[in-house]
């Protein structure tokens, strides 16, 4: 039950970020908006990793440079959601959004790009996406 | 309309590859660490973009409210409760969940306004759009992908850092 709840919250705070980044955006731009939520998230992010010191000595030195700027593109995730919500509404929106993002991840699995553990493609799968892009057309029309 | 859509899309695809670069990161630290590098990558990001595109206008906040400052917070908030979720339930299952509450709230937030954004009137259609597009979420998810456990940990690595 505490898993669920987690789980409910952490879903729940994704939606509400994206729906504040748009509420803010309105009021003092949508690159300023990120600026200043990133930069908030990562000081807290950092107070924390200073208490809990989970970093390894020489950890990001084994990381490809290419995986330690992953972090930057959330300057455009924030940029696309923000005009896209303020443009198609939240609904729609977290739709696409999430349509792409299994699609793309599925796609990378089963090509096995980025080194990830290569996966068989299944029926379920498959439906699965059918029915998201199904629910996509049904929402809108 | 279109254009919204095509962002959203650009959106989940930048959102699947940051949550791959960053499971690769955290193969090698803490999510503590991986949070803090992620989250000062974005802020950089968007910090260059924005002197970029709006030059000194970047600094000029009109209507900056105090809680404007704390919002940022929420993406804390998010890595706490996907890394226990994930810990207590395992991947699959937490991050179904995840992905239907995220739809859930959508439209709550489009019915009601919250915040002052538009208000999207809920109509029957919505609801049933949303409701088809979780069970598809749940197919996708339970319909039994991974066929070796090295796979599964990798997904379940990848899923307990989406912050965005």
């Amino acid at each position: 039950m505490k898993g669920i709840i987690f789980a409910f919250i952490g879903g729940a705070c994704i939606t509400l970020q994206g729906v504040a980044n748009a509420r803010i955006s309105q009021d003092i731009g949508t690159w300023q908006a990120a600026t200043i939520t990133q930069f908030t998230g990562f000081l807290m992010a950092l107070v924390i990793a200073l208490i809990v010191r989970d970093g390894k000595k020489h950890g990001f030195r084994k990381v490809k440079p290419l995986y330690l700027i992953g972090g930057g593109f959330a300057a455009f995730v924030i940029f696309s959601e923000v005009t896209a919500i303020q443009s198609i509404g939240v609904t729609l929106t977290i739709s696409a959004l999430l349509i792409a993002q299994l699609c793309l991840t599925f796609v990378i699995d089963i090509k096995g790009w980025f080194g990830v553990a290569k996966q068989k493609m299944k029926l379920p799968q498959f439906i699965g996406i059918g029915m998201m892009i199904l629910g996509v057309v049904v929402l809108k029309f | 309309m279109l254009a919204g859509i095509l962002l959203a899309l650009i959106a989940g695809a930048l959102v699947s590859l940051q949550n791959i670069f960053n499971a690769k990161v955290n193969e090698h630290t803490g999510s503590w660490t991986t949070t803090t590098l992620v989250l000062g990558m974005g802020f950089a990001a968007s910090l260059i973009m924005g002197l970029i595109m709006e030059g000194k206008n970047m600094f000029t906040l009109q209507h900056m409210q105090p809680w404007y400052w704390f919002s940022g917070m929420i993406g804390v908030g998010v890595v706490i409760c996907l890394v226990q979720a994930t810990r207590i339930l395992g991947a699959t299952y937490a991050i179904s969940i995840v992905l239907t509450a995220q739809l859930g709230f959508a439209l709550l937030w489009d019915s009601l306004g919250w915040l002052g954004l538009e208000k999207v009137p809920f109509s029957f259609n919505q609801l049933i759009g949303v409701l088809i597009i979780v069970g598809g979420i749940l197919v996708f998810k339970l319909g039994g992908k991974s066929d070796s456990k090295d796979s599964a940990g990798a997904i379940e690595r990848r899923s307990a850092l989406h912050t965005d």
